[in-house]
């Protein structure tokens, strides 16, 4: 027996675990001194040489991150407002008002098992999800959440969104074509057929608001209706709306223009062969996109991240800004935390009588306190931060249309397939060229005395 | 009626949208119990003992209880009569004839139907009148109606609930627990006594004579629901010759009246 094991023998837990922790804290101590001193300015001088590739990688990561809790919330809405509608309850056993339901609904396609038919092109059944997926997500570049908060300020920025928007036909295409299943392949030409169909009227309905503004870059769509509520573009372009209202609708595979996964009629379209993560990802996009045509409709016709009203106060709380003075607020905010937390659960715990453990009264003593400095912090942030701000307007516009469309999905049957067409090309296509006629004859008549020639 | 585009759309959105509100029908089931009536017994269920034979012993009580009246019922009761009762005619206008098959006319060899035989309903009017209709004096109808008929018809009983208002399973429901009525016609025996003493006293002629009015013979089996036999043992006290009717003795009859005594027996079998 060597030295080493016996000594390693004799020891304690405690001082076992203190023999692999110290030399992995003294090495983590002088990793990081060596990287502070050799490593980061290099990096930092690299970064700030290329601020347009660190501002590309951050939006991209932080978009590709908010997707998630998006999917999430989406899918919980879902469950929660068309149960309630049908008089039911909805999910409400796991987590707070069954909120962790669609967490389990991810694991639960996460473990299922992935399945590629014999003869399927494996290459392009693979891609087709990420193409649908990341058509979607790519979209969201572009789109302003708050007064400098977005990916790129684009200056043709609706235009890279139709573009991108219509990518995902060819991720639909791709995935009916790959699975080799006949019913596939039909299922993902009738997708592509309604999607290129609705693109049409629903791009052409965008351009009075181009035509309006005089720009495509989403910011300066944004900045144009600022102001109150009166200033949207929506009040100017009333049929545009309910054009790309409807549009979107279809383009984002919502009932009741579901027909290319119609869960109840048909298989599942271009994703009958797909199982797992890989089927997930269809539903994936599909909830991402719900969330960006809302989230385009509020940008481009309800004011984006601007006020419904004349904001009457004045941003000067500069002492809450993180750079200067701001950052000691930290600190207090947890010590507030910390103490209200003691002061809650000894109250809970000698007032409560004898049904109050300790544990269970310090717990309810620290979530009181900790929704109270929460609602705290974000309504100093709120009035402190105009992008605080930007973000609740621009969220709470774009959930109330995510509702609408979850209510319409609890509300209306879906049409049949010719009708859909129909409807495209017959109604909605008139119209939104009547409505580009109309603005674009408003606005050179209303343009003539203030241009003279 | 103007059709106005989205109009339906709209009411339709403002109904989901009111449901949104409005209370759940979820009971949430370990947590909350459902309100289960006392006397609920859930899926109606026949129940079979160890024999194989149905427990039912058409007491009409589920019927009873029922609240929208909709049981109708068949089968043996504890006496191994069988027995088909309906709800009250009001439930199935159908039933009110018992069955269409019976109202098309034709020969009916179920023997569920044996019991709805037509009777004169003459009699149990008159009773009717008589209480006023009164379904709180039941006891008293039934109990006249079976001293009419000898026995309850079943197509009287449907009459008596038809015409008080009271529910046929609660007529039943009497006429089925007090052990002095009942639903059969009884056959009735008379016995004439062959001791010493009566056989002197002319017994023997008295036999013969009711056996040929009856149109049978002493220990021939009924006739016309009415059975001669001989009685076992001389009743103490009674005089000779000694002639019983369901063992009552009947002191009237003689030599001479017996014949039409007993025709007067079988020429009605209401007593």
């Amino acid at each position: 027996m060597t030295f080493a094991a016996r000594t390693w023998g004799r020891m304690s837990l405690t001082a076992r675990f203190t023999a692999i922790l110290l030399p992995l804290a003294v090495l983590l101590a002088v990793g990081t001194v060596v990287g502070i001193v050799f490593i980061l300015p290099p990096t930092m001088d690299f970064l700030g040489a290329n601020l347009p590739l660190v501002r590309f990688a951050v939006a991209v990561v932080g978009i590709l991150v908010l997707t998630i809790p998006t999917a999430f919330v989406l899918i919980y809405m879902e469950l929660k407002v068309i149960a309630r509608m049908n008089l039911r309850v909805g999910p409400n056993r796991i987590g707070p008002w069954g909120a962790a339901m669609s967490l389990v609904h991810g694991f639960k396609v996460l473990t299922k098992e992935d399945f590629a038919p014999t003869g399927a092109d494996l290459t392009v059944f693979t891609l087709a999800p990420v193409v649908t997926f990341l058509a979607s997500v790519m979209t969201l570049l572009v789109i302003p959440f708050a007064p400098g908060l977005f990916g790129q300020d684009l200056n043709i920025g609706v235009l890279y969104f139709f573009a991108m928007g219509g990518l995902s036909v060819l991720g639909l295409l791709m995935a009916g074509w790959a699975s080799f299943n006949k019913y596939s392949l039909l299922g993902g030409l009738r997708s592509a057929a309604q999607i290129v169909s609705y693109e049409i009227p629903l791009t052409i309905s965008v351009v009075g608001v181009i035509i309006l503004a005089g720009t495509m870059s989403m910011n300066a769509l944004v900045l144009k209706q600022s102001g109150s509520a009166l200033d949207w573009f929506a009040f100017k372009q009333p049929l545009a709306v309910l054009i790309f209202f409807i549009a979107a609708t279809a383009e984002a595979n919502r009932t009741p223009f579901d027909m290319t996964e119609a869960d109840s009629e048909i298989v599942a379209g271009f994703a009958t062969e797909y199982s797992g993560m890989r089927f997930g990802f269809f539903f994936f996009a599909e909830y991402v996109n719900v969330f960006i045509v809302s989230a385009l409709l509020v940008t481009l016709f309800f004011g984006g991240w601007t006020a419904p009203f004349d904001w009457p106060w004045p941003y000067n709380l500069n002492w809450l800004d993180a750079s200067g003075i701001g950052i000691l607020w930290l600190p207090i905010a947890l010590a507030v935390l910390v103490i209200a937390t003691d002061i809650l659960g000894a109250a809970i715990w000698l007032l409560g009588g004898r049904s109050w453990s300790a544990p269970a009264a310090f717990g309810l003593g620290l979530l009181i306190a900790g929704a109270g400095v929460t609602a705290a912090a974000g309504l100093a942030c709120f009035i402190a931060f105009d992008w605080v701000q930007g973000i609740f307007w621009f969220m709470a516009k774009t959930y109330v249309f995510v509702f609408t469309f979850v209510w319409m999905r609890g509300t209306l049957p879906r049409v049949r397939v010719d009708q859909l067409m129909g409807f495209a090309w017959k109604w909605l296509l008139p119209a939104s060229l009547l409505n580009l006629f109309v603005t674009a004859a408003a606005v050179i008549i209303l343009n003539q005395p203030a241009t003279p020639r | 009626m103007t059709f106005i585009p989205g109009l339906g759309i709209a009411k339709g959105m403002a109904l989901t949208l009111r449901r949104f509100f409005a209370p759940k029908a979820t009971i949430q089931y370990p947590e909350t119990r459902p309100d289960i009536a006392v006397r609920f017994r859930g899926r109606l269920q026949l129940l079979y003992d160890e024999l194989g034979n149905i427990k039912c012993e058409t007491c009409f009580q589920c019927a009873q209880a029922c609240p929208v009246e909709c049981i109708d019922m068949g089968g043996h009761d504890t006496k191994s009569r069988f027995y088909t009762h309906w709800g009250p005619a009001e439930t199935y206008a159908e039933r009110r004839e018992e069955s269409a098959l019976r109202r098309s006319g034709r020969p009916v060899p179920d023997r569920a139907f044996t019991h709805f035989e037509p009777v004169d309903l003459v009699a149990v009017e008159e009773i009717l009148e008589r209480r006023d209709y009164d379904p709180g004096k039941m006891l008293p109808i039934l109990e006249e109606v079976q001293a009419a008929y000898g026995y309850l018809p079943i197509a009287a009983i449907k009459h008596i609930s038809h015409v008080t208002g009271a529910s046929y399973a609660l007529v039943y429901g009497t006429a089925t627990y007090y052990s002095h009525l009942s639903f059969e016609r009884k056959a009735r025996t008379v016995a004439v006594c062959r001791c010493t003493s009566c056989l002197l006293a002319g017994s023997g002629r008295i036999a013969n004579a009711i056996g040929e009015g009856l149109g049978t013979k002493l220990g021939g089996g009924p006739a016309d629901g009415v059975a001669l036999e001989q009685l076992p043992a001389h009743v103490p006290g009674a005089a000779s010759p000694l002639v019983t009717l369901d063992g009552q003795p009947q002191p009237d009859v003689t030599e001479t009246s017996a014949a039409a005594w007993s025709r007067s027996l079988t020429r009605k079998t209401v007593a």
